[in-house]
């Protein structure tokens, strides 16, 4: 009885537009095909991909968070500043980012889950917030992380190495897949993934099911508290100053990279690899557009246009299946 | 049929102003399927919250397998093994028929869910009962039939040793309703206690052993099905009461004219090729059970939800009704069951509400003549005897039955012609209603046609001039008010024997 | 208090909006006192330049909470204006007027667009907003090719520096003046039409409003088209007052204009919107922000205090509605 689903998932589809899109571009622009144009879009992929994987979560139970751009900026200037004005060690300044981010993701559920504030305005909240702890922290000054050739600037390697006959390899798009595979096994195959879906898709009866829906409900901000907290290192890895102040507006490429990447904006539905994919689907616009001769700004009206479009796709789809 | 397993004795519960159950007693044995009947407000629901812990009961007690017991929520019923299969549906549309049935008590393997074996128990299940179901399908790809089906599933899979159904059939197929009967069969054989709530006359014959009827919160009786006639039923279901004034014949004269004519209107599984007529200054009564479709009747006609098909003639022109918007432009008001989500906007003030139908005559100019506007409601006020402090008052402060006088007041500032009124005197108490009852005659008089769609008997018999009976979603019958009688109108509102 | 609340004179004005009222001149006076030579009429001019962008934003954003939607594509809708009207206006040298109306059109067609999405498409109001921040901050890039655009000054000598006595004539704020006229405008708007009424029902209970046969769609998109229309308007008191807008920027005011909502009173749940509350709410975080720069604390200082403001507001107004059911 039940419906053929049809192998062109939204996932697939997209998945589709992405090899098509990286073609076209090559097609157009031979430049867009070199190794280093591919390494460079790769770095600014992985900060991406990252906040997009995080913010899949709230998203699929219905809510947003809007923290996380501004939050990815604010963690990665509190740990360069540990390292630049404390002489701290790499490793415990990249954990401390990624702790204060799961500490924001933490706020935001709190204010969301227990305190019952829209999550859009929690969220806008702590993205304000979190914009001038940034500046704050640093006293509104550019704070570098440690350069690929400093001793304590190991952390570059975790994204991309050379080889011995100086070849740079894009590592970290190893660890994307990695912890896209992870993330899409923990929405799967775990309780905590099971009833984010439950509480987008039907929070009373997860509740009446006797789900502690407050509790899991705060762990999804804090998931994607976490990843923007992960998100902060990869932006440290490749963008070498870190601005105060930066960082509002890349929430939205995210969240538009999850939902083209078929995540439902009303929740109940979406794929970490989907998401991913998505992700990149906005990435590759934003770096190829100017090669083939656009304006880099268009690109962000475009990012506007494509989720306006995707949302406007899912509603209608839901209308026809009603 | 076993031992008893269930007994509830002199269970008593009221509510503010309605004494919901008097008394009631009520037992069940192992193996047995128990239709429970009455007509709606009987209190049988009530009586099942009781059961299950979603109400405290004011007295009485709960025998169950030999124990007195006092459940505080579902879970404490759950987990003792009394278990009830919704009539809404409390599914995760998102998950699957195996996730949904474990849901909240997942098997596990180390940190990851088990799904393998969650799909090998639903399985096992549903083969028990004969059910031919995936549990890896998407539970919103399932037809509700086969919703419900996992909801039994999910029910039998908690130990559950009684299982209540509330209206297990409203929603199911023909198909679905004979594999429902396959199971709960299936069930009676296991020895589990079954409650079977329906109103379905057919059914309580094929299926059950035993019925108990419930009337205005009290016991009635109790029949051995096999022994009993649907005639037996439906006369202890209205009882022998007197009702007050009942309408002897109708006050619409001979040449009154058709001001409203729907034909073979359909939306939907709940309203199927409806038609009829109403006419100037008359009450025409809807009856039925509940989910009969007669709101949706309503509803559809109001233009408030889609319809697939039907003409609807205003005064013999044809109109074309697809919003709210176009019913109020041809004079028609709807005044809607569920008042408080449907009816007034309840933080805002009488004024306010008054006009919301009609405030493009308030206007001077672009601006709204907040003096004629106070002016009109302060005159239905008065005129409906609303009991306020002001016009300036927010409806949240009122109660019910001056709620209802403000969304009459609502479509009489817009003077509508055709009214509807949905359950007019729901959850409004006895002075209240009276005065609605005079209200909707006055109405009547002065050349108002309504539309009343009501659940109670009594409000039907004494309000209608012609009553239109429904059931299932189609119209099964029209009777005149002096032929009318409560049997004649219980035989049309429940199915048939076949 | 109980009876303070109950005298028929504080209900008309409102409670909390007296109360805030008193946080504003309390604010005041603390900032005056900590603060060298802060009393003064430079100051207060000074307040007031940033609160007339301001208010007009909040007065907008008041009409689309009031519908229980949010709008927070403002901010950079309103740098979209000035920058493409500046742009215009320095490129091809239009005539100052017709930039003027330029602004103002823009900021319509984004909330004809916003307003659409929302009441016609049903797409729900943070995704249209976030989707529309990004089209305004690109567009405005684009249209500039990525340059700030200087509006002129006052005493330009070709005299088409004339708008800025929109914001002040001498030592006289026509500004004040024209923001006040706005602000009852719009006040007798929400209250005194049937647009307001229309807006304040459906944003408390819509389908009783479709019910009784309202067509609220297009109400619904019309609180997002006056959002827009006083954002083009609010570009035009930002120029006259500030003179430079850079490109890609802008959202810090969302957040201000939104503060400035429910700090006076208008309920993020929709339905209930006080326009003299948004005023007061503006002007104390005006007054703020004045006081924070004077303080020599950063823009972000603000942030943070603004955030943490909404939260509050909001939270109470929550729990408030909580206690009621």
């Amino acid at each position: 009885m039940t419906k053929k689903r049809s192998i062109f998932t939204q996932e697939v589809i997209v998945g589709i537009v992405l090899v098509a899109l990286y073609l076209i571009f090559r097609l157009i622009s031979p430049d867009f095909g070199k190794y280093t144009t591919f390494l460079s879009m790769m770095d600014i992929s992985y900060y991406y991909a990252l906040m997009a994987i995080g913010v899949a979560f709230p998203l699929i139970t219905g809510g947003v968070d809007l923290s996380i751009g501004t939050g990815m900026i604010c963690y990665a200037l509190a740990g360069g500043c540990l390292i630049r004005f404390y002489n701290c060690p790499t490793g415990l300044a990249i954990l401390v980012s990624i702790l204060f981010g799961v500490g924001i993701g933490l706020a935001n559920g709190v204010l969301i889950s227990l305190m019952g504030l829209p999550p859009f305005l929690a969220t806008l909240c702590t993205c304000m917030i979190t914009r001038g702890l940034g500046s704050v922290v640093t006293g509104s000054f550019a704070i570098p992380w440690p350069t690929a050739k400093q001793d304590n600037g190991w952390f570059h390697s975790i994204f991309k190495i050379t080889t011995a006959d100086n070849l740079k390899l894009p590592l970290g798009l190893l660890w994307i897949i990695l912890l896209t595979l992870i993330m899409q096994f923990v929405l799967a195959h775990t309780r905590f993934g099971r009833y984010t879906i439950s509480i987008g898709s039907n929070k009373e009866a997860a509740i009446l099911s006797g789900i502690n829906v407050k509790f899991y409900h705060v762990m999804v901000y804090m998931v994607s508290g976490l990843f923007a907290g992960l998100a902060s290192i990869a932006y440290a890895a490749v963008i070498k100053t870190v601005q105060p102040g930066t960082g509002a507006g890349m929430e939205l490429d995210a969240i538009g990279g999850a939902i083209v990447g078929g995540v439902s904006a009303s929740g109940g539905y979406g794929t970490i690899y989907g998401t991913v994919i998505g992700a990149y689907v906005i990435i590759f616009l934003k770096q190829g557009l100017p090669y083939i001769g656009f304006n880099a700004n268009m690109q962000q009206i475009i990012t506007g246009f494509v989720l306006i479009g995707a949302v406007t796709i899912d509603i209608i789809k839901r209308k026809v299946i009603k | 049929m076993g031992e008893i397993i269930l007994t509830m004795k002199d269970i008593d519960k009221s509510f503010p102003g309605v004494h919901a159950l008097d008394h009631v007693d009520f037992e069940l044995r192992r193996g047995e399927v128990h239709a429970l009947m009455g007509e709606n407000g009987a209190g049988k629901s009530t009586l099942m919250k009781v059961l299950t812990g979603i109400y405290t009961k004011d007295s009485g007690t709960i025998t169950y397998e030999g124990e007195t017991v006092e459940f505080h929520n579902t879970h404490d019923a759950q987990a003792a093994g009394i278990v009830i299969v919704h009539q809404e549906l409390n599914m995760i549309g998102d998950l699957t028929v195996a996730q949904n049935i474990f849901i909240g008590r997942e098997f596990k393997k180390g940190l990851m869910i088990d799904d393998r074996k969650m799909i090998r128990e639903s399985k096992k299940l549903f083969d028990e009962l004969h059910i031919d179901i995936d549990p890896r399908a998407k539970m919103s790809d399932l037809t509700v039939g086969k919703q419900q089906m996992c909801e039994i599933a999910k029910a039998i899979s908690h130990q559950a040793k009684i299982i209540i159904f509330d209206e297990p059939s409203a929603a199911l197929t023909e198909k679905e309703i004979e594999d429902l009967f396959a199971i709960i069969r299936d069930l009676r054989k296991q020895n589990l206690g079954i409650i079977y709530i329906s109103h379905r006359m057919d059914e309580i014959k094929v299926i059950t052993d035993r019925v108990t009827v419930m009337r205005d919160g009290a016991y009635i009786g109790t029949l051995i099905t096999s022994e009993c006639t649907k005639e037996d039923i439906i006369n202890m279901m209205v009882g022998r009461v007197i009702y007050e004034n009942p309408k002897t014949h109708s006050m619409v004269p001979e040449d009154a004219p058709v001001v409203l004519k729907v034909e073979h209107l359909n939306a939907g599984k709940s309203v199927q090729d409806v038609s009829f007529e109403l006419r100037k200054g008359e009450i025409l009564g809807f009856s039925g059970l509940m989910g009969a479709g007669r709101t949706e009747t309503a509803r559809a006609l109001f233009g408030a939800d889609p319809k697939q098909s039907g003409d609807i003639y205003v005064n013999g022109e044809k109109v074309t009704i697809n919003s709210p918007e176009d019913a109020v432009r041809h004079g028609i008001g709807y005044l809607s069951e569920d008042r408080k989500r449907f009816g007034v906007v309840v933080q805002k003030t009488i004024t306010e509400n008054s006009t919301l139908a009609t405030l493009e005559k308030y206007m001077a100019g672009m601006f709204i003549n907040k003096a004629a506007e106070k002016a009109v409601a302060e005159k239905y006020i008065a005129e409906l005897d609303t009991k306020t402090p002001g016009a300036d008052q927010l409806v949240v402060n009122l109660s019910g039955g001056n709620q209802q006088k403000i969304v009459i007041a609502k479509w009489l500032v817009r003077n509508c012609d055709i009214l509807i009124f949905d359950e007019p005197t729901r959850g409004i108490d006895v002075g209240a209603k009276n005065e609605i009852y005079k209200l909707m005659n006055l109405l009547a008089s002065e050349g108002k046609s309504i539309i009343m769609i009501s659940s109670e008997m009594t409000e039907i018999l004494r309000m209608s001039d012609r009553i239109v009976v429904m059931c299932e979603g189609k119209k099964t019958g029209e009777i005149p008010i002096e032929e009318a009688t409560q049997e004649a109108i219980m035989d049309k509102a429940t199915r048939d024997i076949k | 208090m109980e009876k303070l609340k109950q005298n028929p004179i504080v209900k008309k004005l409102g409670f909390n909006r007296i109360i805030l009222f008193c946080i504003l001149l309390l604010m005041y006076g603390v900032f005056s006192a900590v603060i060298p030579g802060f009393a003064g009429s430079a100051r207060i001019m000074s307040i007031l330049n940033y609160a007339y962008f301001l208010g007009f934003l909040a007065l907008g954003v008041t009409f689309v909470i009031a519908t229980g939607g949010i709008d927070f594509s403002i901010g950079p809708v309103m740098f979209c204006c000035a920058l493409m009207a500046g742009y215009t206006l320095n490129t091809y040298g239009a005539p100052v007027i017709v930039t003027l109306l330029m602004s103002i059109a823009i900021g319509f067609a984004f909330g004809c667009f916003n307003g659409y999405l929302v009441a016609y498409v049903g797409v729900p109001p943070f995704i249209v907003s976030m989707a529309t921040m990004n089209i305004a901050k690109g567009l405005g890039s684009v249209f500039t090719k990525t340059q700030s655009v200087s509006w002129p000054q006052a005493n330009d000598p070709s005299g088409i520096g004339w708008f800025r006595n929109l914001v002040k004539v001498g030592d006289i704020p026509t500004g004040l003046i024209i923001f006040a006229i706005a602000a009852v405008a719009l006040y007798i708007v929400m209250n005194n039409t049937r647009a307001g009424r229309y807006i304040l029902c459906l944003g408390s209970n819509k389908e009783a409003v479709r019910l009784s046969g309202v067509n609220v769609r297009k109400w619904q998109m019309l609180a997002f088209v006056i959002c827009g229309t006083m954002a083009g308007i609010a570009a035009i008191f930002f120029v006259s007052a500030y003179t430079t807008v850079q490109p890609g920027l802008g959202d810090t005011y969302n957040n201000e204009a939104i503060a400035s909502c429910v700090m006076g009173g208008t309920s993020m749940a929709g339905g209930l919107a006080s326009i003299g509350g948004t005023v007061i709410g503006v002007m104390v975080i005006s007054l703020l922000q004045e006081g924070i720069m004077a303080l020599r604390m950063t823009k972000e200082v603000q942030m943070i205090i603004t955030g943490l403001i909404v939260i509050v507001f909001v939270y109470a107004d929550v729990s408030a509605r909580r206690r009621r059911n």
